[in-house]
């Protein structure tokens, strides 16, 4: 009986410690609803960088980041990275108004669950921002880049 | 032998029912935590990772609006204010704020010092802490001020806590 226990503790232990995702790993296949309530894949923007951006409406930072976000959307076009913004909002309403005021063009997701949402935990999100850079071979190639960081990664492949 | 453990278990259980029926009068039964920092305490999912390491822990709510989590704790146990310190600091944080929803019992016991004259006659109360590192820091220099004459509250004992009636 105590042994059951343990193995089962064990393997509950086990599997929420090894969801964090690492440099090199694959991107994990995503499919969430956009804010006119359409299903996407993330599988359909294969062979360009994309770039995760989780966020939250409430959060001040992911906000004035996302600002940079369309800047960066607008400098280099859809062709050359696409931008998913995965919001973690439990409120949707909020996440459509924030969409609305910060004229956010690039793709729109939401996970409605806050840091236990799916997405979060797969990708292993403590905080908020949080952003993962993928090559166009879908590997994880940096966390939390700057600006900067991803601007160089895209101008080196050119 | 499985018949065996089963009642052995149920024995346990009754057993520990039975005690903490007991010992309902010390126990909060939920804290209300306001979290600061320099950083945005929501954004981060560390407060609750420590809150959520607590055996004690039923549940957590966050208000994003008022940087609050309420803490819903599991009946009859022992836990002291200061747990809830460390947890929020040892994530990186600071309390602005503990509201604890208690049992009328437990505040008369060692420890609990009221510091407004106010009476309250009801079961379950609302108690604020006061003490340093559980108010800003610009909230305690008042306090320090006007309670400058309870010898108790100026000599920072981690183990007193300051508490004023709520409800």
């Amino acid at each position: 009986m105590r042994k059951i226990v343990f193995i089962i503790l064990l393997i509950a232990n086990t599997s929420t410690l090894s969801a964090q995702l690492k440099i090199g790993d694959e991107i994990p296949g995503i499919v969430l609803k956009n804010q006119n309530n359409e299903i996407v894949n993330s599988n359909q923007f294969k062979g360009k960088f994309i770039l995760i951006d989780f966020w939250a409406s409430w959060c001040a930072p992911c906000r004035l980041g996302n600002k940079k976000l369309v800047k960066l959307n607008n400098d280099y076009g859809a062709d050359k990275i696409h931008i998913i913004g995965i919001s973690v909002d439990t409120d949707k309403s909020k996440w459509i108004k924030a969409i609305e005021k910060d004229k956010l063009k690039f793709t729109q997701l939401i996970d409605p669950k806050g840091f236990d949402a799916t997405t979060a935990i797969q990708f292993g999100v403590e905080a908020l921002p949080s952003k993962f850079l993928f090559n166009e071979k879908g590997v994880l190639i940096a966390i939390n880049p700057t600006d900067e960081e991803i601007s160089k990664y895209i101008n080196e492949k050119k | 032998m499985k018949k065996i453990n089963n009642t052995y278990l149920l024995t346990a259980a009754t057993l520990i029912m039975m005690l903490l029926g007991t010992n309902t009068y010390s126990q909060i039964s939920k804290a209300e935590i306001r979290a600061t920092g320099l950083t945005c305490s929501m954004c981060s999912n560390a407060i609750n990772k420590q809150l959520k390491s607590l055996p004690e822990v039923v549940n957590i709510e966050t208000d994003l609006n008022t940087n609050t989590f309420t803490v819903t704790l599991t009946e009859g146990n022992t836990l002291s204010p200061k747990v809830f310190k460390e947890k929020v600091e040892k994530a990186g944080f600071f309390i602005g704020s503990l509201v604890l929803t208690t049992n009328a019992e437990t505040i008369k016991k060692d420890g609990y010092i009221l510091v407004n004259d106010t009476s309250n006659n009801n079961a379950e109360v609302q108690i604020q802490i006061l003490d340093k590192g559980y108010v800003t820091d610009k909230e305690f220099k008042k306090l320090s001020k006007s309670l400058k004459n309870i010898v108790t509250y100026t000599s920072n004992n981690e183990d007193d806590f300051h508490i004023k009636y709520l409800n």
